[in-house]
């Protein structure tokens, strides 16, 4: 799916990200742990193709995108990728409908049926019944609900998950994991950043993030403590 | 496109009290613009229909200004007319006035005056009296303005008491008034009785020269002066020129260039003030909506689209501004026309040059905000919260 060779990213003279190298199989549901400060966000901009500044080499699909057009690069964020973020980065003044409708608006693809892939996506997270609602009338987990639908509403092969249940409590927690592993079950490659273990769990694979490092082994984190 | 409206009504909606008095600049400067290009328009058809069609194909005429006061009489006589009509290109001659009014001496006991007269219209609308025309029978009828009524008689009651015009008595049977815009003479009397006693006075000092097929009309004009200098009969009182229909049309023409001018020049600076207003409220938005920004480039939208985004926010904002702006231009229109004397006409040009100038404004002053927009670095947007 993915491959990062040697990829760096500094702001002025800190330095962000140092020599990350990682790889994600197509169908994996990839796990980025670390701690506040530690370069996670800045490392899934990178693979989500919102941040182009950085050193190094990164390869979707096999290809680079690094000279790619911005207007291009956009296409390529709705046709093949998928965001949730950690505040669920809802439009307020939209319905549920509305804001999972958001991608199909800029997509070349799905002008014609845009009507019954939203009412899929609304059925598949469990959201019936709540199209005309306003984001704030929703709960936490009902939100993120919105963003996982909102996500997968253009069938993305890739979903990147900020800290995607960093504001709910366990038990919301649980159910939006739950809907991350049906749609890994069904083909989705997952990368999720949290620094919550059990949250992590979930996945298949756990990377680690320290001081702009990556380690592939939580013992390698900590043993130069 | 449809998806990019709806968004944009949604967004302007949001904030109806904001958007409403940015679009009071635009709904000022185009109410403005209509009801001045109305008035403007208005005029120039009241003028035309007053100045007639010149149709001078195949014709030209040539004048004849007396250069006394007292001889009223001088102008073309019916020799001069056998004597143009022997040049050479000359189809036929006809004689005609320049005023088709004549001027009657009018006395009501002791007061009397001199005052203009002439052959009542098929309509009038009078302020005494139940007529609306004098008939041709009525030949002791006659119709007198409200002014030469006051001087006459003293304020007192005019209608249906007599009065002596050139020696012959006449019933005044109505009185009319003369508003500042509209001429009239301050006597009517029937057609018959202008005939019989008062056409006489109407001096022909107009000769419309009609020339043959294929004949240069402007060189005949001048061969024919040439000869009433020479030959006519009353060269010595007063001179004879081409008269120039067109001189007319053209002073008239650069008066509306004129007022043009100036309705361009209020126009443009209102019309900048609201494009300062709607540029103002275009950053506003753009800075209030970072987030949303953020979120649909995340999602797939291009800077191309965020640009046309704000765009079509800009120029709906002005468009409805500018639709508004025409239906209180039809307004004003209404109560301009309560007071003037012809009739101010909205036309299908000035809406057309509206709704144009709106959308530019939006386009104009949206662009930079919008620009904005578009350039904004994704990465920043997304940690707005």
């Amino acid at each position: 799916m993915l491959k990062i060779k040697n990829v760096g990213k500094s702001y002025g003279q800190f330095q962000v990200l140092q020599n990350i190298d990682l790889e994600v199989a197509d169908g994996e549901f990839l796990a980025i742990m670390g701690p506040s400060g530690s370069g996670k966000s800045t490392l899934i901009n990178i693979l989500g193709l919102l941040d182009q500044d950085y050193t190094g080499e990164y390869l979707l699909n096999n290809k680079s995108y690094k000279e790619t057009s911005d207007n291009l690069l956009s296409r390529i964020r709705g046709d093949q990728l998928g965001f949730v973020f950690q505040n669920f980065k809802l439009l307020t003044t939209y319905s549920v409908y509305e804001n999972i409708e958001v991608p199909l608006i800029y997509s070349k693809n799905e002008q014609h049926h845009k009507r019954e892939r939203v009412e899929d996506v609304i059925e598949k997270v469990g959201l019936n019944g709540k199209e005309k609602h306003r984001p704030a009338e929703l709960s936490g987990g009902q939100q993120q609900r919105v963003a996982i639908a909102r996500a997968i509403v253009n069938q993305p092969k890739l979903i990147i998950a900020d800290e995607p249940t960093g504001a709910l409590d366990s038990k919301t927690s649980k159910e939006i994991m739950d809907i991350f592993t049906k749609l890994n079950q069904d083909g989705t490659t997952i990368i999720m950043v949290t620094h919550d273990e059990e949250v992590a769990e979930y996945a298949m694979r756990t990377v680690y993030i320290r001081d702009g490092k990556l380690y592939h082994d939580a013992k390698d984190v900590f043993k130069n403590d | 496109m449809i998806d990019k409206l709806l968004i944009a009504f949604k967004s302007i909606g949001k904030n109806k009290n904001r958007n409403f008095l940015t679009m009071l600049g635009i709904i000022i400067g185009i109410a403005c613009v209509i009801a001045i290009l109305a008035v403007g328009d208005g005029f120039t058809k009241t003028m035309t229909k007053g100045m007639g069609t010149h149709n001078d194909s195949g014709r030209v005429t040539i004048s004849f200004e007396t250069s006394s006061y007292d001889d009223s009489t001088s102008g073309f006589t019916q020799n001069d007319v056998s004597s143009i009509e022997s040049l050479s290109g000359v189809d036929h001659v006809k004689l005609d006035s320049s005023s088709q009014e004549a001027s009657a001496k009018v006395q009501y006991k002791t007061k009397h005056e001199t005052t203009s007269l002439n052959k009542a219209p098929k309509h009038l609308n009078l302020y005494k009296g139940n007529d609306t025309t004098i008939y041709s029978d009525d030949s002791s009828n006659v119709f007198i303005s409200h002014g030469l009524a006051n001087r006459l008689f003293k304020g007192g009651n005019a209608l249906n008491r007599a009065m002596i015009i050139d020696g012959n008595v006449f019933i005044v049977r109505g009185i009319y008034k003369i508003s500042d815009f509209n001429y009239r003479p301050d006597i009517y009397v029937s057609k018959t009785v202008f005939k019989q006693l008062f056409a006489g006075q109407i001096t022909k000092d107009l000769a419309r020269i009609y020339v043959q097929p294929g004949v240069n009309k402007k060189s005949v004009g001048k061969r024919a002066v040439k000869q009433m200098k020479k030959f006519g009969e009353d060269k010595k009182m007063g001179s004879y020129s081409v008269s120039n229909p067109d001189q007319m049309s053209k002073t008239f023409t650069k008066m509306m260039n004129y007022i043009t001018y100036f309705v361009a020049l209020v126009a443009g600076i209102s019309l900048l003030i609201a494009g300062i207003g709607v540029m103002n409220v275009m950053y506003i938005t753009v800075s209030e909506r970072r987030k949303e920004i953020g979120i649909r480039r995340a999602f797939g939208a291009t800077s191309n689209d965020i640009r046309s985004q704000f765009l079509i926010e800009s120029v709906v904002l002005c468009v409805i501004g500018g639709l508004v702006g025409i239906i209180c231009g039809y307004g004003l229109v209404a109560i301009i026309n309560a007071f003037l004397p012809f009739k101010a006409i909205v036309t299908v040009y000035s809406l057309l040059l509206s709704i144009s100038v709106s959308t530019a404004v939006g386009l104009i002053f949206g662009f930079i905000p919008s620009n904005k927009a578009a350039q904004s670095p994704l990465v920043g947007l997304l940690k707005e919260e």
